[in-house]
């Protein structure tokens, strides 16, 4: 009977409400100012931009893009430098929770599959090995990876003057398969994040509606 | 107001960040010392003392076994990128006679990350063995790859009796 419940429920804000409002309710682009923080403030990040259709204040099918970057340069424990550059994308649907659909402000849960292929230098100033003490050289260039992933969101959207919107968004995110080339494991993942086979992210988003 | 604080509180979580460098980190090759009864392969132990150098780049011995008794297994270290490691094997027995064989361990190197917290290290593929013949019996590859896992038996040792 819980289940039936919940399945109800489930299907309550993914039934479509039938009324005079159009079906298609037309189209908002939007940045994440997260990504840029990260970028301005450490040694990643990513810029971002979205296009979100609106389908009945309801269903808004997205296609989420970006560049993400890494330059991690010496650290100060290991000395490894990581750096790469690259494009993703994530394509997904944002549903409206709220029991009003129509009004100015939304709830949104949604999902999302990732894609990025990208290349990374890993490296290292030569060290001497411990025993027999030669110097040795570590690293890779232009390596080729790959990953792959599936995100959860949660979010909401805010009006606050014409087609001026604000939201933000809590991303769980699940590596669904990955290629991080010969060296074992990769770092900075664009889009993904920092390597993990889940991570928790969030965006906080400019939106325009079109 | 629930709604910063809930925001808030993702926020600090997706800031948080964790060292993930496994706490097994060390690349070893892991010797096992063995003997042929009856035609099949078996544990054994090594009576004599037992001792292990190998020559530096400044051409310098270093110890890397020390007083190995009654062993039946022992690690050593390999090098980062050079092609062959030569080491040398002091057997010593009960009288206080040395016998010495030289071990040629041919071998790939692989660098290994796992992220940019933890220190680089190298994993291996072991292509040849050989050895020299005083006290050593056999030595061959069993297992080809050394990373992490310290349980593997990469090389098996017969010494003679």
């Amino acid at each position: 009977m819980h289940l039936s419940l919940l399945s109800s429920s489930a299907q309550g804000f993914l039934k479509f409400e039938r009324d005079s409002v159009p079906f298609f309710r037309g189209f908002a682009v939007s940045a994440d100012l997260v990504g840029l923080a990260q970028m301005q403030l450490g040694d990643y990040g990513q810029y971002e931009g979205a296009l979100r259709l609106n389908l009945h204040d309801q269903y808004f099918p997205i296609l989420e893009v970006g560049i993400g970057r890494a330059n991690h340069k010496d650290d100060e424990v290991t000395g490894i430098t990581y750096k790469t550059t690259a494009p993703y994308f994530r394509l997904g649907v944002d549903f409206n929770i709220m029991k009003n659909k129509h009004a100015p402000n939304r709830i949104y849960a949604g999902l999302r599959y990732g894609y990025t292929s990208y290349k990374v230098d890993i490296s290292r100033q030569p060290f001497p090995d411990p025993v027999w003490k030669w110097d040795t050289s570590y690293g890779v260039v232009d390596e080729q990876c790959s990953q792959h992933w599936a995100e959860v969101i949660f979010g909401i959207d805010a009006k606050i003057a014409g087609p001026l919107h604000l939201g933000w968004s809590a991303r769980y995110r699940n590596r669904l398969s990955h290629n991080d080339g010969q060296m074992g494991n990769t770092w900075y993942v664009p889009g993904y994040g920092t390597q993990d086979t889940s991570n928790l992210g969030v965006t906080f988003n400019v939106i325009i509606d079109i | 107001m629930r709604c910063f604080c809930l925001f808030a509180f993702l926020l600090f979580l997706a800031a948080c960040s964790t060292i993930d460098c496994p706490v097994q980190n060390r690349v070893a090759v892991n010797y096992a010392v063995k003997a042929f009864v009856g035609g099949v392969e078996v544990n054994d132990t090594l009576k004599d003392t037992l001792y292990v150098w190998t020559t530096r780049s400044d051409n310098d011995d270093t110890l890397i076994l020390n007083r190995g008794i009654n062993v039946s297994s022992f690690s050593l270290p390999i090098s980062y990128t050079h092609p062959e490691d030569k080491l040398v094997f002091c057997i010593v027995d009960t009288n206080d006679v040395a016998a010495i064989d030289t071990v040629w361990l041919k071998k790939e190197d692989i660098p290994h990350f796992e992220s940019v917290d933890c220190n680089a290290h190298f994993f291996h593929t072991l292509t040849a063995i050989r050895s020299t013949h005083k006290a050593i019996d056999t030595i061959i590859i069993n297992n080809p790859n050394v990373n992490y896992d310290p349980s593997l038996e990469h090389i098996h040792i017969h010494f003679k009796k």
